[in-house]
């Protein structure tokens, strides 16, 4: 399809669908190489020179970067069309893209517009599921932002390694859990995309210097003798029936296919996971959005006051209750007094979690469970949720996002209501090849 | 509570800007150039962009960990930033990195010039803020402009423990630092920034400290710790409560005023910075940066007046003066130590204080300190031609023997000419001569003052000395 075609497809999907926050009449290829030609959508918080970029927030509205993500320039020398920014919970805080800046849609389901499309990375994936040309998107995941809209959505989302992908141009929200990640509609797209955007970056300190894979030669490759663990607590109290059949249907498939399953259990994870998730990415994310502040980019407005009450004026004005909240509770437990009892506990508490990992893969090549409890909720349930039971939602996604493991999410059928379900695979450290080579084998 | 006995007690915080070529964590030059734009030398990094990401100057690093050496400390294992977050408008990103529980070193030590040992509590590594420009004066500006030219600027900052007992100490610890400093070629006295926050009490007062803020240079330290002791003291006398509080030193008008007297710990939320990964502050990478650690001040005092045989006096001051103490070295092994030391240590200061220059400044090299002292030793010339040739020397390089031929100036060793100036001179100045066959000794000096004009400084002051008393008598 041509580029003028597949601008004027998306906006038409966008118009009914709000998956992106800003498009790019015309775009161009400059690169080439391996995406030629493919439109590669971008989560708004990965930043494109010269684009409007602000991570879904009303805060960093006009805010154009001075320079590409590292991810953008390897998808541009690949030939690549950047078509646009797509919608996410502001900062990427959310479960459901229903956190959107102020002032901005929410992006709906493409299966039923009446319920989500799962987040932060909402746009992302619905734009997957309904684009109708070759298309790989940029997502980024802190606690399950990828493969969350993935499942909702019935796409492929994979989350690669801590460290696999340079995070130079990726707006912060917890930089010790924030990972880039692709979603496509076949796991051969996100094997391709990651072989592009995977490697070593000297301007990104925490990223590995690791030789990377050939991902896409790992597509359908035999699965004889790999181990597979059935995470025990994901298939507890919680998780909607028809969700855990389909999921262990999956499972038999792969077994059939040769795989070795044995039941692993991570208890750790399960009873500690979220909070400790959530203390540390909100203790990191308060700092991170302090520079948000009406001074140097992005909203300003005319000055009243001394500092402290332009500063706080602005970011009373912008930033979303979600926004509020993390920043508050993330700037108490760093306290003085309440730093040990949060902070430094949740971080003692990680590496005990990511210890519960690592021993489970000294048995197993693989974890599996499914991704979400549930399917695309409606925006109506979401909407009765309390802030508590909203993060619960993570509850399968951020024992893999706290230990840095690479995950994936696959659909794997749908429920009565037609709604996708998605089967989530973790691998070891540096792993990727074998989510690929499994999950490969679910795909119809 | 540590139980001070002292009549004062000063404990110092010095912030010093480390003489790299780029910033701390990004790829921007650390130094502008004369009259520079505000705001040209930055990027998305030190600009906090969102996005961007610190990246570690190792060179500065290594900087740190060569003053961590020279003062005795111990180095962590670890290098670990921290963020440590408060709201200001210099800040681009809200938050400074910083370090925190870990500090790169800790229990080193510093001797002044009485070999007292002053401890320090820690030595640790940040990023400079940018710079706050008050238009109209810092009380009266409606509003403050910001330069970002020196946002992430690497800074070392250096804590001692309250073991320093006088203002007097205070400077003396500033002047040792920064001759550590410059010896290990960190720092830049002509362009880089060295502060000091100074916490000070006195007895009287139960050692209820105040804390003086961002003191410039060493010279202002003892003048800012000077008039706090005296304001403490009077206010103790008047019968006023010294309360605990952050003061400003107002150097134009030699006051220190109070900023804020509500002290409560600020509360700055640190986390570790999850953008920059802890990295190894190995064995074999110190032993590395050991080997490239030069002899010290404190190392060549010691090696002057023991090795050498120079007096302790002279030999602190070139000690003192890297650059000085290394003219010397090389000087000393040509000619006689003692002679060297003399001549760089009075005449070559002299010339350079008097056109306010540093010997960097000059082409003055050692074969020049060379060849002048040996024409002295061999008594080809005066010590008053010397000291002509070294003041010309500072202006510009040139070849010293030729010069002293061309220009005549060998020493006069023929006696007739000697004598037949003087017999000119005594004619000349026939009070003097008479002022001094009264017993006025000192008339005499008058009199060979004459001969050596005559001479033009050829003649060496001894033999004229001599020559005349022969004459008179």
């Amino acid at each position: 399809m041509d580029i003028n075609k597949i601008i004027s497809e998306t906006k038409k999907i966008d118009k009914e669908y709000h998956y992106f926050n800003t498009i790019d009449d015309s775009p161009k290829k400059e690169g080439n190489g391996n995406l030629n030609n493919v439109a590669v959508s971008v989560k708004d918080c990965i930043c494109v020179k010269d684009m409007e970029s602000r991570a879904g927030s009303k805060i960093l509205s006009t805010y154009k970067p001075v320079f590409d993500a590292t991810v953008i320039q390897r998808i541009r020398k690949e030939g690549a069309v950047i078509i646009g920014k797509t919608a996410q919970d502001a900062f990427g805080f959310g479960s459901f893209s229903t956190n959107v800046g102020k002032d901005m849609k929410i992006p709906l389901n493409p299966f039923d517009k009446e319920r989500a499309c799962g987040g932060s990375s909402g746009g992302a994936a619905g734009f997957t599921q309904k684009s109708t040309f070759k298309h790989i998107a940029l997502g980024q995941s802190t606690g399950g932002s990828i493969v969350a809209p993935a499942s909702f959505c019935g796409v492929v989302g994979l989350c690669p390694t801590y460290g696999r992908i340079s995070r130079y141009g990726l707006m912060d929200y917890a930089n010790s859990l924030d990972k880039i990640g692709p979603i496509a509609k076949t796991v051969e797209e996100v094997a391709l995309m990651l072989e592009i955007i995977a490697g070593y970056d000297e301007k990104e300190s925490t990223t590995l210097n690791e030789p990377v894979p050939k991902y896409t030669s790992y597509i359908k490759k035999d699965i004889k003798n790999l181990k597979i663990g059935i995470i025990k607590e994901a298939f507890g109290k919680g998780i909607e029936a028809e969700l855990k059949e389909k999921v262990e249907e999956g499972i038999k498939m792969l077994e059939q296919q040769g795989a070795k399953i044995e039941d692993i259990s991570l208890p750790l994870t399960k009873k500690y996971g979220v909070e400790t998730y959530y203390l540390l990415a909100m203790c990191e994310a308060s700092t991170n959005l302090a520079k948000f502040c009406g001074m140097r980019y992005g909203a300003s407005e005319q000055i009243k006051g001394n500092f402290n009450e332009y500063f706080s004026n602005i970011r009373s004005d912008y930033f979303n209750d979600e926004s509020k909240r993390r920043i508050i509770i993330g700037t108490f437990a760093r306290m003085a007094g309440y730093r040990d009892a949060y902070y430094i506990k949740a971080a003692k508490v990680r590496a005990k979690i990511i210890d519960e990992y690592k021993k489970a893969f000294e048995k197993v090549d693989l974890l599996v469970s499914p991704t979400m409890p549930f399917v695309a909720p409606r925006f109506k349930e979401i909407e009765k949720l309390s802030p508590l039971q909203n993060y619960m939602a993570d509850t399968l996604t951020v024992g893999p996002n706290l230990a840095g493991l690479p995950h994936i999410s696959v659909p794997i059928g749908t429920n009565k209501d037609k709604m996708p379900i998605g089967l989530m695979l973790t691998a070891d450290h540096l792993k990727e090849e074998t989510l690929i080579q499994a999950s490969s084998k679910l795909e119809k | 509570m540590v139980n001070f006995t002292s009549d004062i007690v000063i404990g110092l915080e010095i912030h010093v800007e480390l003489k790299t070529d780029s910033k701390l964590f990004c790829s921007c030059k650390r130094s502008g150039t004369e009259g520079e734009e505000p705001n040209t030398r930055t990027c998305q990094v030190c600009l906090g962009h969102p996005g961007s990401k610190p990246v570690l100057n190792k060179k500065a690093v290594e900087f740190a960990i060569k003053l961590a050496l020279a003062t005795d400390s111990k180095i962590a294992e670890e290098l670990i930033f921290s963020r440590k977050s408060y709201f200001y408008p210099d800040m681009s990103k809200n938050y400074q990195i910083t370090q925190y529980e870990v500090p790169l070193a800790t229990d080193g030590k510093i001797k002044l010039e009485s070999k007292k040992e002053i401890g320090l509590v820690r030595i640790h590594m940040e990023e400079d803020p940018a710079a706050l420009v008050h238009p109209a004066g810092m009380k009266d500006s409606k509003y403050v402009l910001v330069d970002y030219n020196r946002s992430g600027d690497p800074l070392v900052e250096v804590v001692t423990k309250p073991d320093l007992t006088s203002p007097g100490e205070a400077r003396d610890f500033m002047k040792q630092l920064i001759t550590i400093l410059e010896y290990l070629e960190i720092f830049d006295v002509d362009n880089c920034i060295i502060k000091a926050d100074a916490n000070i009490s006195i007895k009287e007062s139960s050692y209820t400290r105040a804390e003086i803020k961002n003191i410039t240079g060493f010279k202002e330290i003892e003048r800012a710790l000077n008039y706090e002791v005296a304001r403490q003291k009077k206010e103790v006398e008047e019968g006023k409560k010294i309360v605990q509080e952050t003061r400003a030193w107002d150097s134009e008008k030699g006051i220190t005023f109070s900023l804020r007297t509500k002290e409560t710990e600020a509360d700055y939320g640190y986390i570790v910075d999850p953008n920059l990964v802890k990295i190894d502050l190995t064995k074999e990478w110190i032993n590395e940066i050991k080997k490239q650690m030069p002899e010290l001040a404190h190392e060549k005092l010691a090696k002057f007046t023991k090795e050498h045989g120079i007096k302790e006096e002279m030999a602190k001051v070139i000690s003192k003066d890297k650059a000085l103490a290394e003219m010397f070295e090389a000087v000393s092994t040509a000619v006689n130590p003692e002679l060297a030391a003399k001549w760089i240590r009075r005449e070559l200061t002299r010339v350079l204080n008097y056109n306010k220059k540093k010997l960097k400044d000059t082409e003055i090299k050692e074969s020049h300190m060379i060849e002048l002292l040996k024409l002295i030793e061999e008594k080809k010339i005066t010590e008053t031609v010397a000291q002509r040739i070294i003041e010309k020397l500072v202006e510009k390089s040139f070849d010293i023997g030729r010069y002293v031929k061309e220009q005549g100036l060998e020493t006069v060793s023929d006696q007739g000419e000697i004598e037949k100036l003087c017999k000119e001179a005594i004619k000349e100045a026939p009070q003097a001569v008479e002022e001094y066959k009264a017993g006025k000794e000192k008339a005499l000096n008058f009199v060979v003052g004459i001969v050596m004009k005559k001479s033009r400084g050829k003649a060496s002051p001894k033999e004229v000395n001599e020559i005349l008393k022969k004459l008179i008598y």
